[in-house]
């Protein structure tokens, strides 16, 4: 275990940044997302603070916008969606109006990601290890040899076992669980201060889920990471997340503490999702349909 | 603990790289096999196909030699002599044995021996159609990568409009107006004959360029569209989100992410463009006054000379297997992931 | 389908351009205003009024022999495309249901007619077969039917292998209906789509290969042919080749023209080009933060 530490708090230190708890390295405020192509607001108005070390859970069903949030968040919404309202603010800077160049700064280093489908998000011609070791060659300027020797830590850091097999290997020779590591490990590599984990853990079988989830809660306690984690499992929010947003149709119709939202639904929406949940707690089991 | 891991680094690398270079090896052989495997059925169906002409055409050298008003007995006495009497089959395993060996058999025209006959005209062939590819390569893959880096922008329309338009010019037409421009009007080229390189850099490619620019639309055009919506669609690819969720920089996603995945399609393009590529030469040597593989096609259809039309197709089949096995074999190095349950 | 194609401008103009084709083909020998086989002693005449494109090199008159010629040309890109059609689209589909052998057979010979130069076979078929442009359009035909083939195939092989296909099936649908709800929507886009370009491929090929002489009496006129003669001639008479070779190149680009519109109009490029639309009549302010993710 003092490996992850020790290589988890070098990249922190690398970006050297003072670290106030207090200060919110990822704020958002009443974010509004539409689809020009249909010309209709898809977010209605979202709004959290995620400081340090925190977790925020966002919850709620297919195309509710919880993904939208996230990719606005990243920079990345698809092709004629655009923010038409609110605010975001990465680590004291507002992200509207950002150039190319100031997201690749950005991106990788203060903010970072995992999806669900980690195979998809992986270059299928290209060793996965190659493409982790890229990372830390590109965004930490080190030597080809130093970069790799890293990887090979962190992928033993996001506990997969034999690292150096798993360097040498393409995406179609690894299971979802493994990629979702060498995922977790690439999106980790240039030390981010936040990381949004959408949907990680959805297609994952769930001993593997649970492992995952571990993983991040381990990765959290030991480089101080702020995660944001979006979900349709309430059970999955219940684990890691300090705060939760449940979202429905673009609209957040509850937000507050995991503990207060989970004992004392105000919503009847979110009584539904709890309900449901006692009632079957199979939904895990079930692959849903990737929201749009 | 970092002491352990100075030592424990270089053990780490070498497992790793026999690990690599074993694995890189088993996936070449494993292409060359698959490859030779689909490739092997289509040279005997294709060879026989070749073969049958001569039965379906019902040509025969004695014809040639004796003339139309030949009593039956010495047209009989004619093939006995070049064993057209055996049974189709024996023939056909002979004539085959003869491929495997090079040997092409004899000209009814003129007795010379064809595989030399078309050695002599491959050289010219060879030397425009690598021209030719080299220049739908690189303007193509430039049109195809531009048009995609700006699409839907006046770019990618203006691009797209001038592929369109190259891509319906049959090399026909298009060598005839740069004769009729650039040789006979503005006289920049010869407007035919052809100079090996031995005697000048600079003759030979005066006089290779033009056919080979007429033989390249068709290439740059395919090239240009195939790359354009390849590279459209690997930037549609969850991947290519990633990686610029790992902050890596534009150009870093294009070449080392998009381009790599982008480039599979055009590689395969410009496999099946090959044998078009070969057709076309019989056109483009026939305007430019080329004595190619293409001309001593056309030449030898035209006089009925059917071993030597044979001999032709075998060596034009030998040429696009060979080249697509090269294709298949860089296709398998640049996306691995495709090469997979094929 | 059609209705959709002739909406786009791109489809009109196809339309257009091919109907003007196949009119010349109808009635060009009866539109021509000379003789086109009557030589003169007015040889490589400029235009004039009495010759509209001038003469060729025996006095024929140039106009004649292009109306003339069109019959042939379009005739035979049609018989290309047809022949291909049907040794293309009946085994393609049949390769998904009739087992693995006739699969792995037909898919060995579809590789082997791929792998062939198909203009140098077509020239060697039909020197060695003789005569008569119409068997050099079948064999021609033969040769490119792969494109059909494969087209068919994997169309076929996406619809039989969809799940509600399956569900049809499962729900008491017959075979029959189910084919021709749902196989022949997905089958048939992508097949008009590789008969426009087949067309043009035909094209070119009756042109190259009546450019060359073969499959041709030789005073019948063809636009290749016309091409030829003009090519001996270009110090007289530099523009003579410009108009059989515009000719050529418009129809063939009026066939891919054609095409894409089907492409456009079917599938999912269909509905981007129609999202892109909307989208840009929807942003009314012109600030456009890097659209696509991966652009920026």
């Amino acid at each position: 275990m003092s490996t992850l530490s020790e290589k988890l708090q070098a990249p922190a230190e690398h970006t050297a940044k003072p670290v106030r708890p207090s200060q919110p390295v990822l704020s958002v405020r009443e974010v509004r997302i539409s689809d020009q192509a249909a010309g209709r607001e898809i977010v209605h108005g979202v709004s959290f603070d995620l400081t340090p070390g925190r977790t925020v859970g966002i919850v709620g069903e297919s195309g509710s916008g919880k993904t939208l949030t996230c990719r606005a968040a990243l920079g990345i919404l698809p092709a004629h969606f655009e923010v038409t309202g609110g605010s975001i603010e990465l680590d004291g800077h507002d992200i509207t109006g950002f150039s190319t160049a100031e997201w690749t700064s950005l991106r990788g280093s203060t903010i970072s990601a995992v999806f669900q489908d980690p195979a998809s998000y992986l270059n299928p011609s290209i060793r996965v290890g190659a493409q982790v070791a890229e990372v830390i060659r590109v965004k930490k300027k080190v030597r080809r040899r130093e970069a790799r020797r890293q990887t090979i830590e962190l992928l033993r850091a996001v506990h997969l076992r034999d690292p150096e097999l798993v360097y040498g290997q393409y995406t179609y020779e690894l299971s979802g669980g493994m990629l979702q590591r060498v995922l977790i490990a690439a999106a980790i590599a240039a030390g981010p201060r936040v990381l949004i984990a959408d949907e990680a853990t959805t297609a994952l079988d769930v001993t593997v889920q649970a492992e995952i989830l571990d993983l991040l809660a381990d990765l959290r306690e030991q480089t101080g990471l702020a995660l944001v984690v979006v979900s349709h499992d309430l059970a999955v929010v219940a684990q890691l997340c300090d705060e939760v947003l449940v979202l429905r149709q673009g609209e957040v119709v509850e937000q507050g503490p995991t503990h207060e939202v989970l004992h004392h639904p105000r919503h009847a929406y979110t009584r539904l999702l709890i309900a449901e949940h006692e009632q079957y707690g199979l939904d895990r089991f079930l692959a849903p349909e990737e929201d749009a | 603990m970092t002491t352990t891991q100075a030592q424990a680094t270089p053990d780490v690398r070498r497992p790793v790289a026999a690990a690599g270079t074993r694995h890189t090896l088993g996936r070449v052989l494993a292409t060359l096999a698959r490859s030779i495997a689909i490739f092997v059925p289509v040279f005997l169906v294709a060879t026989f196909v070749t073969f049958a002409l001569r039965s379906l055409s019902g040509l025969s050298p004695a014809r040639i030699q004796l003339g139309e008003d030949a009593t039956p007995e010495a047209i009989a006495r004619v093939e006995a002599q070049w064993g057209l009497d055996r049974p189709f089959l024996v023939q056909y395993g002979d004539w085959f044995n003869g491929v495997l060996h090079g040997q092409l058999g004899t000209s009814w025209t003129n007795g010379a021996d064809i595989s030399t006959l078309i050695g002599l005209g491959l050289g010219v062939s060879l030397s425009v159609a690598t021209f030719a590819l080299l220049i739908g390569v690189v303007v193509g893959f430039a049109l195809g990568t531009v048009a995609a880096l700006r699409r839907t922008t006046w770019i990618d329309r203006a691009i797209t409009g001038f592929v369109t338009a190259i891509s319906v010019m049959p090399a026909f037409v298009v060598g005839i107006v740069l004769v009729a421009v650039l040789a006979v009007q503005l006289k920049l080229f010869p407007s035919a004959g052809y100079i090996p390189a031995e005697q000048g850099l600079g003759p030979w490619l005066a006089h290779i360029t033009l056919p080979a620019v007429a033989l390249s639309f068709d290439v740059v055009a395919d090239v240009a569209r195939q790359l354009r919506s390849s590279l459209v669609a690997a930037y549609r690819e969850n991947y290519v989100t990633g990686a610029v969720v790992r902050g890596l920089g534009p150009r870093r996603v294009f070449f080392c992410h998009v381009l790599r995945n982008g480039l599979g399609p055009a590689l395969a393009t410009l496999g099946l463009k090959f044998p078009s590529l070969v057709g076309a030469s019989v056109v483009t040597e026939w305007i430019f006054g080329l004595q190619g593989f293409g001309r001593f096609a056309n030449d030898s259809a035209q006089a009925g000379d059917v071993p030597a039309v044979q001999g032709v197709l075998v060596v034009s089949i030998v040429l696009v297997v060979v080249f697509n096995l090269f294709v298949n074999l860089v296709l398998a190095r640049v996306t691995p992931a495709s090469q997979r349950g094929v | 389908m059609i209705r959709r194609v002739l909406a786009l401008p791109s489809g009109r103009i196809a339309v257009v351009v091919l109907a003007v084709i196949a009119v010349l083909a109808v009635f060009g020998p009866l539109l021509a205003p000379q003789d086109p086989l009557a030589t003169s002693d007015n040889t490589l005449a400029a235009a004039s009024g009495a010759h509209w494109l001038g003469t060729d090199y025996l006095g024929r008159d140039v106009l004649s022999r292009l109306l003339d010629g069109s019959r042939v040309s379009v005739l035979g890109s049609l018989e290309v495309a047809l022949t291909a059609l049907v040794v293309g689209v009946v085994p393609g589909i049949l390769s998904v249901y009739l087992g693995r052998a006739f699969e792995w057979i037909t898919l060995r010979l579809a590789d082997t007619l791929v792998a062939l130069p198909f203009l140098l076979f077509a020239v060697a078929v039909v020197a060695l077969l003789g005569n008569g442009i119409t068997q050099a359009m079948l064999v021609t035909g033969v040769l490119v039917s792969p494109l059909f083939y494969r087209v068919s195939r994997a169309a076929t092989l996406a619809v039989a292998r969809s799940q509600y296909v399956e569900a049809a099936i499962v729900s008491g649908a017959s075979l029959g209906r189910v084919v021709r709800r749902h196989v022949w929507v997905k089958v048939l886009p992508p097949i008009a789509v590789a008969l426009a370009q087949t067309v043009g491929v035909g094209f070119v090929i009756v042109s190259s290969l009546t450019f060359l002489g073969i499959g041709v009496q030789p005073p019948a006129p063809t636009w290749g042919g016309l091409l030829a003669s003009d090519l001996g001639y270009l110090s007289h008479r530099p523009w003579a080749p410009l108009t059989p070779a515009l000719l050529i190149v418009v129809t063939v680009w009026a066939c891919n023209l054609l095409a894409d519109a089907i492409r456009d109009v079917s599938g999912e490029a269909g509905r981007a080009l129609l999202n892109n639309r909307r989208a840009r009549a929807n942003r009314l302010d012109k600030a456009d933060p890097a659209p696509a993710g991966g652009a920026s």
